[in-house]
């Protein structure tokens, strides 16, 4: 712990301030996960039996706290990440546990403004909060951050950490398809490579990168098995459906493959025996742009899909979802500079976050939007953005002229981490299902 | 009533029933109920034709509002509550509105109801209600294309134009016209909060203003955060005006000449019951009968 004197944004705050702060949010989360989870098992009743598994695992203080902090006594290391464009396979290679933690509770908000200005995005406020008070157990467990400097935001969220913590930023370039670019992350990754080493005491040899890689690609196969199931008649909620792959960010992902594979599998009969979650002509929704995270900010999931009339969500487009395991490493040869090589592109080339651009405009994020609209049959996309999030709101013209021109609706949708908001947006989003619920019905 | 306790804030309260309308043949007899933050609204149809129109204050309770406002619609129609096959609540307290059979948004009755009121070739909605601003672009059908809302803030809506009349001591329902004798427009409000329209108008006043420059002032900015919306949504002819700012030809008139597009004028409401202002009972009370059809075709 450095003394105070050293830090460069944290201000102080007392052991017992921190402690009643914490249990007060602590209780009143724990809470809001129980209500949340029962909202959701209330919109689909028969539901497999697999879902459970999932739901225990979404109560964020319970059983997988513990289990990383067992770990954590017998010597494993914890590595945290801020964002999607941390490279997992290194985490494992080195025997550590990787969780992501940034942050989806919406009362530390008001901590955060304490360092920051209300105009940042409320993802960054608020995990600055959790860490005042240590709320996230995942946060608090955490040996180091890797930190993406994606967005300002994070760019300095990730200062205003380093003073409790080790964090090691990584520098994504701004352009991916450039030598250069790709040249300068491999390097980055390097440098990361070492300290994750030096942390674990562990090398990162070519036999366990190896396993690493086929740990992952495992798990994203399972991944894109569930995705794949989303994309006829709606055999699972989608807010079903985004907690599984959220709960991937800090379950132990080997685990949560196989669960994830036992839930295809009914999924999958389902499919064939017609058994679906809800009436096929339910309007099909996608969300697009800022994250939605677990457990406060389910706020639009769940206005979605409780929403009169009520819609689906088959896709996303967000990285705490659709896209977090979307992509396997493309492996040629097992050497260990080939598959450094191939985790390196892994995580820059298919990234469509709004924080790259291009020549032709950051296409990719075009492409990855109206491949999965085709594919899911998406009847209407809400362009979900926090205040403060520059990159998704300015990007949203370009989305739009896009989808204008194929004749998907598209409604931009601000908000922020408060419940205040949220009658409003139910009649936003009501009215949009209403509309799209017309289109579908002629 | 001496000067001093006179309500400047306090628009009328009305009922009107549509004279001509045959009870004895009727098929299906719907209700559209509107609850808003500033008025209730409820619409009550026969065979899809306006019957009884009633607009309200809405008190502190959604439920009350809403079975004052359809008994109010009722009295005098010959029709009982039970007569009523189906009924639909809209509006910001639609889901309390316990004797709708269901609930639409105001976004969508308002589309319908204008649709209604004047014809097909409405294709663009400005609904200017007590608490938010909303505009809608519709089809020939009165079905919703796309539509935007205001922040979440009363700025620019009639809840502000209540809190002006009281200040200012002008009848609300005479602001829009004194708003207009001024020789020339004044620049807008810097702020069109609610919160602020008090200490803002004071201060205008202060400086000399006239209340007519101050209302011109204040209605001007109100009528230019209007037309930010409109041009986001994308305004196409025939535009329409609803809501409780309708008729409020303060507004109006600077909406047109601002777009440079001409409302289409409130059609002769007080025989026929087409008030703009009812346009999300209306469109309610239309989506109760196909609702009804569609339950009753089901069974
Ligand atoms: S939501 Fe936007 S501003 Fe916030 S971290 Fe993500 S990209 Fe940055």
């Amino acid at each position: 712990m450095k003394n105070s004197s050293d830090k460069k944004y944290s201000i102080e705050i007392s052991q017992k301030e921190a402690e009643e702060i914490r249990n007060a949010i602590k209780a009143a989360s724990l809470k809001v996960m129980d209500e949340y989870i029962e909202r959701m098992k209330k919109s689909w009743p028969n539901r497999p039996e697999a879902m459970q598994y999932f739901y225990d695992i979404a109560k964020f203080f319970g059983t997988r706290e513990r289990e990383i902090q067992e770990a954590k006594e017998e010597g494993k290391k914890v590595i945290g990440y801020t964002c999607m464009l941390a490279p997992i396979e290194l985490i494992l290679a080195a025997d550590a546990i990787p969780v992501r933690v940034s942050s989806g509770f919406y009362d530390p908000v008001k901590l955060g403004n304490r360092i920051v200005p209300v105009e940042v995005c409320p993802v960054v406020r608020s995990t600055i909060g959790v860490e005042m008070i240590g709320l996230s157990p995942y946060l608090k467990l955490s040996d180091a951050l890797i930190t993406p400097l994606t967005c300002d935001g994070m760019t300095k969220l990730s200062e205003i950490l380093s003073d409790s913590k080790p964090v090691w930023t990584l520098y994504p370039p701004r352009l991916k398809d450039s030598e250069q670019s790709m040249f300068f992350w491999r390097e980055e990754l390097r440098t990361l490579k070492a300290k994750i080493e030096k942390l674990t005491r562990t090398k990162i040899t070519a036999k366990k990168l190896k396993a690493a890689i086929e740990i992952m690609h495992k798990a994203t196969r399972a991944f894109r098995r569930l995705q794949e199931i989303r994309k006829d008649a709606p055999v699972i909620m989608g807010r079903d459906a985004m907690l599984v792959n959220q709960t991937s960010m800090w379950d132990d992902i080997k685990r949560w493959t196989e669960k994830t594979e036992e839930l295809c599998n009914e999924l999958e009969r389902r499919i064939r025996e017609k058994v679906w979650a809800c009436p096929p002509d339910t309007p099909r929704v996608m969300i697009a742009g800022s994250p939605a995270i677990w457990p406060d900010n389910w706020k639009l999931p769940n206005l979605v899909e409780e929403a009169s009339p009520q819609g689906v969500i088959v896709a996303d487009e967000l990285c705490s979802g659709d896209r977090f395991l979307f992509d396997p490493v493309g492996v040629d040869e097992w050497t260990m500079d080939d598959m450094f090589k191939a985790v390196a592109e892994r995580y820059l080339l298919p990234s469509t976050c709004p924080c790259f651009t291009s020549e032709d405009g950051n296409k990719d994020r075009v492409n990855w939007l109206t491949a999965r609209i085709e594919e899911r049959r998406v009847d209407g996309v809400i362009y979900h953005v926090f205040r403060g999030c520059m990159l998704y709101a300015m990007e949203y013209m370009r989305i739009k002229r896009v989808l204008d021109k194929i004749n998907v609706p598209v409604y931009y949708l601000d908000t922020d981490y408060t419940r205040e908001d949220v009658g409003q947006i139910k009649t936003r989003v009501e009215a949009f299902l209403e509309m799209l619920k017309s289109r579908v019905e002629f | 009533m001496s000067e001093d306790n006179f309500e400047y804030w306090r628009w009328r309260e009305y009922h009107l029933i549509v004279p001509n309308v045959r009870l004895e043949k009727a098929k299906v007899i719907t209700a559209g109920i509107d609850i808003g933050s500033v008025s209730s609204k409820a619409a009550i149809m026969v065979d899809g034709k306006i019957y009884s129109i009633s607009v309200m204050r809405t008190g502190s309770s959604s439920p009350d509002s809403a079975k004052k406002v359809l008994e109010n619609a009722l009295e005098g129609t010959g029709i009982k509550l039970r007569d009523i096959n189906y009924i639909v609540g809209t509006g910001y307290g639609r889901v309390n509105v316990p004797m709708a059979n269901s609930t639409v948004t105001e976004i969508a009755c308002h589309a319908k109801g204008a649709n209604y009121i004047w014809g097909p070739t409405v294709r663009t909605i400005l609904d200017v209600g007590g608490q938010d601003i909303k505009a809608i672009r519709c089809d020939e059908r009165g079905k919703v294309l796309s539509f935007l809302m205001n922040d979440k803030c009363a700025a620019g809506t009639g809840r502000g134009m209540e809190v002006l009349a009281d200040l200012l001591k002008i009848p609300i329902e005479e602001m829009g016209a004194a708003s207009l004798k001024v020789d020339e427009e004044p620049d807008p409000v810097s702020c069109t909060c609610v919160a602020f329209a008090r200490t803002e108008a004071i201060s205008l006043l202060r400086r000399g203003w006239s209340k007519e420059k101050v209302l011109a002032s204040y209605m001007r900015a109100m009528a230019i955060r209007m037309c930010n919306l409109l041009e986001r949504v994308g305004c196409e002819k025939d535009l329409v005006i609803t809501g409780g700012q309708s008729k409020n030809i303060g507004i109006v008139s600077r909406v047109e000449e601002i777009t440079g597009f001409k409302t289409l004028p409130p059609p002769n409401w007080r025989e026929n019951g087409r008030d703009p202002m009812a346009a999300g009972a209306i469109g309610a009370a239309l989506f109760a009968k196909a609702l009804f059809e569609k339950t009753a075709n089901k069974a």
